[in-house]
């Protein structure tokens, strides 16, 4: 494992402090189940490490009037086992349970999970879908970011120097709406995301009609990616097979999926189109239940 | 960058001065000489190291000693021995669940974890609680059986 030095602030002001004053020479730490592999490699560019564990900013999770406030620390084990998130929030659910081992959710932030930027990243692809409202403070103070402006490249993320993520907030959705999350990988647990995907579907009250929708991909392109080209062709349709074929279609022809040692990118693609279709197909169902036998 | 830190291992606190890059697992092992915990892949993958932290499983590789400091830590030696072996560690030898056994602590450990949260899971639950434990050996088929007769077991009794 690499040297390095280390800090434990226990309040957000001390933390932008430090990370500020050692100007992009040391790194957040959280859960480290990203971190602590590379810093045993020796892949970190850097000499510090800040643990983020006692800031007391960065914890909790709790709804806020009509939005649910997640704290960058909040464990993926705390989301597999808050009421509001399997109630509200099935896709983050899905991707909470998804992730990792039970060992890996118990260390695991949120925070960490996004900002790892790791294209694959599970609950990325799902903040992007609720429209996450990113929370940031830094030595400017602080700031809010849509989840599709966070994030910026493969680990790269909008974060500036001495800026950390402080929580990320999801709004309730509206009535009749339903959100799936479906994941592909080669093993049924302990993997990462060949292709993952989340949608959320909004019905018009009594109807079957589709008013508003979601579709967001992750490990097919460079960052998390949410396909608009998809949902237009959905809204003002009854869904259904031919409607699931057109969106998969467009999600197709706007990823960008690399070839790596997992998978090659013409799978990755053929999955996401498959993904779209079971997601919608999914959310689809139990909308309409909601829509029609409230 | 050497700090003082205060681990409490088994009931026990240990006050020691560690490199700050030094993992829970390394200390336990060679500060601490509890080389109960094993060390497989380092990072994060197979589950050898998996100790208890405030009840819940993590994996020890993962974790900074420094970042253990006032945690609650058990680790093998806290749960049975030669002098009286845990309902668990019983199934999976009566089971034949242990062969090399490099696993098996870590199985242990978060099957002992599982079973504290949900006393009686189902086979699906037990699979997915022990995902995060790879055995080179048993093929897991052992291991399940012997998670699932604790269970049962225990429902006798209740
Ligand atoms: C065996 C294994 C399996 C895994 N499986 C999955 C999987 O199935 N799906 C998946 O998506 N991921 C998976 N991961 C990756 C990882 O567990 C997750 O990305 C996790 O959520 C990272 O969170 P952390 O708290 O451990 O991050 P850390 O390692 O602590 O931090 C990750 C990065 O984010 C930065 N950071 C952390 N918090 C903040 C903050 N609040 N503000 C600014 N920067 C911050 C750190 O500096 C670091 O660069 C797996 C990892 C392992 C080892
Ligand atoms: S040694 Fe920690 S998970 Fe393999
Ligand atoms: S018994 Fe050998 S690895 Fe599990």
């Amino acid at each position: 494992m690499q040297d390095f030095d280390y800090w434990e602030p226990d309040s957000l002001a001390e933390a932008v402090t430090i990370l500020s004053a050692l100007k992009g020479q040391a790194f957040p730490l959280a859960g480290g189940t990203d971190l602590l592999p590379k810093l045993q490699k020796g892949q970190v560019s850097g000499s510090g490490v800040v643990n983020l564990k006692h800031v007391p900013e960065l914890a909790g999770l709790g709804m806020e009037r009509t939005s649910l406030r997640i704290g960058a620390l909040t464990t993926v084990s705390s989301l597999l086992a808050n009421k509001e998130v399997s109630t509200y929030f099935p896709a983050l659910a899905g991707a909470a349970r998804a992730l990792g081992t039970p060992q890996i959710r118990n260390l695991a932030t949120v925070g960490g999970n996004l900002c790892n930027a790791s294209p694959a990243a599970d609950l990325a692809v799902v903040l992007l879908a609720y429209e996450g409202r990113f929370k940031l403070a830094g030595p400017g103070g602080a700031r809010t970011l849509a989840a599709q402006d966070f994030f910026i490249g493969p680990g790269q993320t909008a974060l500036t120097q001495g800026e950390i993520l402080t929580a990320v907030e999801i709004d309730i959705p509206p009535l009749h709406s339903r959100s799936a999350f479906l994941k592909h990988g080669l093993r049924k647990s302990h993997e990462i995301a060949l292709v993952n995907a989340a949608v959320q579907l909004t019905l018009e009250s009594g109807t079957d009609k589709i008013a508003a929708t979601r579709i967001a991909l992750g490990a097919v392109a460079p960052t998390p990616l949410r396909v608009r080209t998809a949902e237009a062709v959905l809204v003002g349709t009854r869904g259904g097979s031919a409607a699931w074929d057109e969106a998969a279609e467009k999600v197709m022809a706007a990823v960008a999926p690399i070839d790596d040692i997992r998978s090659t990118g013409a799978y990755r693609r053929h999955i996401a189109g498959v993904l779209t279709r079971r997601a919608l197909h999914e959310a689809w169902g139990e909308a309409y239940e909601t829509a029609n036998h409230a | 960058m050497k700090l003082p830190i205060t681990l409490k291992v088994n009931g026990e606190s240990y006050r020691l001065d560690a490199e700050a890059k030094r993992t829970l697992l390394d200390v336990l092992r060679e500060d601490l000489a509890l080389t109960g915990t094993k060390k497989g892949c380092g990072a994060g993958e197979c589950g050898a190291c998996t100790v208890l932290m405030d009840g819940k499983p993590v994996n020890s590789c993962l974790v900074l000693a420094v970042d253990a400091s006032g945690r609650e830590i058990t680790t093998i030696e806290g749960v049975g021995g030669l002098d009286g072996l845990s309902p668990v560690q019983e199934a999976l030898v009566d089971h034949g669940a242990v062969q090399c056994g490099y696993c098996t602590p870590g199985v242990v450990l978060t099957a002992k974890a599982l079973l504290d949260s949900n006393p009686h899971p189902t086979e699906a639950e037990v699979r997915e609680g022990l995902s995060g434990n790879l055995c080179r050996c048993t093929g897991y088929v052992k291991i399940v059986e012997a998670v699932l007769a604790v269970s049962r077991a225990s429902e006798r009794r209740d």
